[in-house]
């Protein structure tokens, strides 16, 4: 049993700086969690935490059944892979793996075995009599997994291990990565400010701002309700758009000129809320906005278009405000166009003003 | 445009020859004149010796004069040598290291205190120094005239602020990771220092080591204030000193002292001139 529970954890530096503030936080046994957010949010300094890295200002750390508040990173039984991959630069990939375990006293025999096996799973056993000078980018990347495997450990903690590699290799190593988690079963917690890697590796994510928890859900949660405005914005590529509205008789949304009719759960959820006629910020993500090919909905101006291979970008102008959509590349939109966009209000989301809170998630 | 390209080029290989020649020309004096007689160098101290076998002859006087004692210096200079190198290269690293880690006021200080060392020069402290000694003595009854220990000691200090400089900036380019990494492998601190950062500070350390023993072993003025000429305690330099008298200088055993002394120290510095580079250049490029 490895699973990491958090309560009320702070973190606040001599300085004064609160980096993290009350953070509550279940991870369950043999997940992946991420833990995702710009920079400055607290997500590194919260896993720092875990490792024990970092002093816990106040709240409490367990990990498994025992609480490690005060207990040192080495009987923690976690292993933590950095951003610079932190290899010995004076050890040989073999003695790098090994060296945890020749700390612990490990008979030489398990050493071996251990590090062949972690060495056939990751594919470097051509290199553990190598130097990391001598490595590329995405070898050590694989030693530092390596070193982490080795140790056997209850909870893998990992800081933006992808950050340094070109995108490419990321796209791989990520892929590596769910294979690792699938094949060793242990807990992951998973650091990074890349939404893209937080959306296709995690099992669970845990969406930081200004050192509080700002939602913790599974990816697809995450992507279709987010809980505020800051999660909406922050998961999904392009960003959701957001314009300004007004709620009318708890059955409308008004934006502008145009009017869009609330599905039958807007409606229930602004009722509960009793925001029947409130000023809102209206949210709708790219693709949710489509191009009639009538002359049908609302008509707009082509100012960019974006090709992303099969995809394509257009941001558009309707009145004073700039928009958004994404459509399949084959759609031939060009710069200057003219044309006619439906906003599906059924994908609507509708946040509070003042609390940014969904109005209906 | 070119031959003016060509007019730089000559003149700056002339003038790099020249540095050479003026550089090597007293060294190219202690080789040919320490193979002579004390009659022959005066005679023509710039002309090759007849017979190369005198310079044998020569160090056997040398290794056996009784009043020169220069098998004893030889050990002395050896162990002042050793010791001092060691304990200035892993002290001023454990400093360093502290001083690097610890973001602090005082570590700032401390640190300027180090620098401040290279900038007083010796010839300020040196009679204080000796002075100081004396009264440790008198108070203690530590004796730091006249012994090994007390020489050992002296040039820890006088060494130690380059040492602190250079190792302070190199450990600024380690990344703090590798010690959060032992960290959590399970090393404690002394192992961190001594199986993580001191194998990673070996270039540093080799030109540390290389520079410091130069001087230690070249060093005439500390030891002639710290352990006095003539007297029971000697080290190679001083020893050398014993062969120039006030009326008769013994110039053949005297450059034939000086290449045998000069010899280890070429000879190291030789292997390790690659490791000075790198040290001196470590930690201002990433």
């Amino acid at each position: 049993m490895a699973n990491v529970k958090i309560s009320n954890l702070n973190k606040k530096y001599p300085n004064g700086f609160h980096a993290v503030k009350d953070v509550n936080l279940e991870i369950i046994d043999k997940e992946f969690m991420i833990l995702v957010g710009p920079s400055g949010c607290g997500k590194t300094t919260t896993l720092r935490m875990i490792a024990g890295l970092e002093e816990i200002t106040s709240g409490e750390m367990q990990i498994g059944d025992q609480i490690v508040n005060d207990v040192s990173p080495k009987d923690r039984n976690i292993a933590m892979v950095f951003q610079n991959y932190a290899l010995y630069p004076h050890m040989t990939v073999y003695d790098n793996m090994a060296f945890g375990l020749k700390l612990k006293k490990t008979p030489k025999a398990e050493i071996d075995e251990r590090i062949t096996k972690a060495a056939r799973i990751l594919d470097i056993e051509v290199l553990l009599k190598r130097k990391p000078k001598q490595l590329s980018g995405g070898q050590r990347q694989r030693v530092a997994l390596g070193r982490a495997i080795v140790r056997k450990p209850e909870v893998f903690l990992m800081d933006e291990p992808l950050s340094n590699l070109d995108a490419k290799l990321r796209v791989q190593m990520r892929a590596e990565l769910i294979k690792l988690h699938n094949d060793l079963k242990t807990t992951f917690i998973y650091v990074t400010h890349d939404q893209t890697e937080a959306m296709t590796m995690g099992t669970r994510i845990c969406v930081m701002n200004n050192g509080l928890v700002q939602q913790v859900a599974d990816p697809r949660t995450i992507y279709n309700s987010p809980a505020n405005l800051f999660v909406a914005g922050f998961i999904g590529a392009p960003q959701m758009n957001f314009f300004p509205g007004r709620i009318v008789d708890g059955k409308f949304v008004e934006v502008e000129d145009h009017t869009f009719k609330l599905s039958e759960k807007m409606m229930k959820a602004v009722k509960e809320k009793g925001k029947e006629s409130a000023e809102v910020t209206v949210g709708i993500r790219p693709e949710d906005i489509k191009i009639s090919n009538s002359q049908e909905g609302i008509s707009a101006k082509v100012e960019v278009t974006e090709l992303l291979g099969s995809d394509l970008n257009v941001y558009f102008k309707i009145g004073q405000r700039s928009y958004i959509l994404k459509t399949e590349a084959a759609s031939g939109i060009k710069l200057g166009d003219d044309i006619y966009t439906v906003f599906d209000s059924e994908k609507l989301h509708l946040f509070d003003l003042e609390t940014e809170e969904s109005l209906v998630y | 445009m070119k031959s003016k390209k060509k007019f730089v080029k000559w003149s700056l290989t002339f003038i790099t020859l020249l540095l050479f020649l003026i550089t090597i020309f007293p060294f190219f004096i202690v080789v040919i004149n320490s193979a002579k007689s004390s009659l022959e160098i005066i005679t023509d101290p710039i002309s090759f010796p007849q017979k190369w076998s005198q310079l044998f002859t020569n160090i056997k006087t040398i290794w056996t004069s009784p009043s020169v004692k220069y098998a004893s210096s030889v050990y002395n200079s050896v162990i002042i040598t050793v010791f001092s190198l060691i304990f200035i290269s892993v002290f001023s690293a454990m400093a360093a290291w502290v001083l690097v880690r610890r973001k602090s006021r005082s570590s700032t200080i401390i640190f300027l205190i180090f620098i401040s060392g290279l900038i007083i020069p010796f010839q300020v402290v040196m009679f204080p120094l000796v002075s100081l000694f004396r009264n440790i003595y008198e108070v203690s009854g530590v004796k730091m005239l006249r012994t090994l220990y007390g020489m050992i000691f002296t040039y820890i200090g006088f060494g130690a602020p380059l040492a602190v400089f250079m190792f302070h900036g190199f450990i600024k380019s380690i990344p703090f990771e590798l010690e959060e990494a032992a960290l959590i492998d399970g090393c404690s601190k002394p192992q961190i220092f001594f199986m993580i950062i001191l194998p990673i500070l070996k270039p540093i350390f080799v030109t540390i080591s290389i520079l410091n023993a130069i001087w230690i072993w070249n060093d005439f003025l500390l030891p002639s204030l710290i352990l006095g000429i003539g007297q029971d305690v000697q080290t190679i330099p001083l020893a050398i000193a014993g062969f120039a008298g006030s009326f008769v200088k013994k110039w053949d055993l005297i450059m034939t002292a000086v290449l045998m002394a000069a010899a280890p120290i070429v000879v190291g510095f030789i292997i390790g001139q690659k490791h000075i580079i790198k040290g001196m250049v470590s930690g201002s490029i990433k």
